[in-house]
C-alpha cells in the first residue's frame, strides 16, 4: 500500500466524498477518516459519523489482528465498506446487494486520487482532438497503372 | 418450415434474460450476511456472525449503516 503524499484537508475530502457520490449508485453515505482518525469529511452531519467510523475501523482491524486493507460486511439493511489507502481510510454504506467490487474499486480511486492532491480528478477519457482537414487539391494524386508498366 | 431467423434471436435472447433474472432471484434469496476482510498482501478471511470477530463485526457494520439513515 502506497505512502500518502501529501495531508488532505476538508475541502479535498469534500470534493472525493462528492465524487463518490456521483459515481455509485446505490451509495447511501460516506465518510473520510484522516491519519489522526479525525472524521476529514462526510456526506451529511460529520459529527454523527465519527463514533460508528471509529467503532468500525476498530472491529476490522482487531477481527484479524492486523490493519486491513478493506474490508466488506453485508447485513439485512445494507452494506459496509471500509477501504484504507496509506493513513487515509474510507467508509460507506449502500443498498443490499450492491455490486461490492465496483464500490471497492470506486473508493480505492477516491481515496488515491485525495492522498495524490487529485480529489474529484476526472478520469474519463479526453475529448478526442478535432480531424484534421482534407488536403487540398481533393482526394489526392490520382496514379495511372499503366504509367509505370513496361 | 424453419423459423425466421429474426426470430431466433428474439428468442435465444429472452432466453438469456430469463437466465439472468432467475439468477438475481437465486441471490437475493439466498445469500446471507456475510463480513469478509481483506489486508496486504492478498490474504483475506471471513468472519460469521456466531464468532466473536464476526459478532463484533456485524454490531459495528449496523451501527455505521444506522449513521447513514
Amino acid at each position: 500500500m502506497g505512502v500518502t503524499a501529501t495531508r488532505p484537508g476538508t475541502a479535498d475530502a469534500e470534493l472525493a466524498i462528492a465524487r463518490i457520490e456521483e459515481l455509485s449508485a446505490d451509495l447511501r453515505g460516506c465518510v473520510v477518516i484522516g491519519a489522526d482518525g479525525s472524521v476529514l469529511a462526510a456526506s451529511g452531519e460529520a459529527e454523527g459519523w465519527a463514533e460508528p467510523a471509529t467503532l468500525f475501523l476498530a472491529a476490522v482491524d482487531d477481527a484479524g489482528g492486523e490493519p486491513a486493507a478493506h474490508a466488506h460486511v453485508a447485513t439485512e439493511d445494507g452494506e459496509a465498506f471500509a477501504v484504507r489507502h496509506g493513513d487515509l481510510a474510507m467508509l460507506a454504506v449502500t443498498d443490499r446487494f450492491t455490486l461490492a467490487s465496483l464500490v471497492v474499486t470506486d473508493m480505492r480511486m477516491a481515496l488515491r486520487d485525495l492522498a495524490n492532491g487529485e480529489p474529484g480528478r476526472n478520469r474519463s477519457a479526453p475529448e478526442r482532438a478535432p480531424a484534421p482537414p482534407p488536403p487540398e487539391g481533393g482526394e489526392g494524386e490520382v496514379i495511372d497503372p499503366t504509367e509505370r508498366m513496361g | 418450415m424453419p423459423p425466421k431467423p429474426h426470430r431466433v434471436l428474439i428468442g435465444q435472447l429472452s432466453g438469456y434474460a430469463e437466465e439472468a433474472a432467475a439468477f438475481m432471484r437465486r441471490r437475493r434469496t439466498t445469500r446471507k450476511p456475510f463480513a469478509r476482510v481483506h489486508y496486504a498482501g492478498g490474504r483475506s478471511a471471513s468472519y460469521p456472525p456466531e464468532t466473536d470477530e464476526g459478532r463484533a463485526l456485524f454490531l459495528a457494520a449496523s451501527k455505521l449503516i444506522d449513521a447513514a439513515g
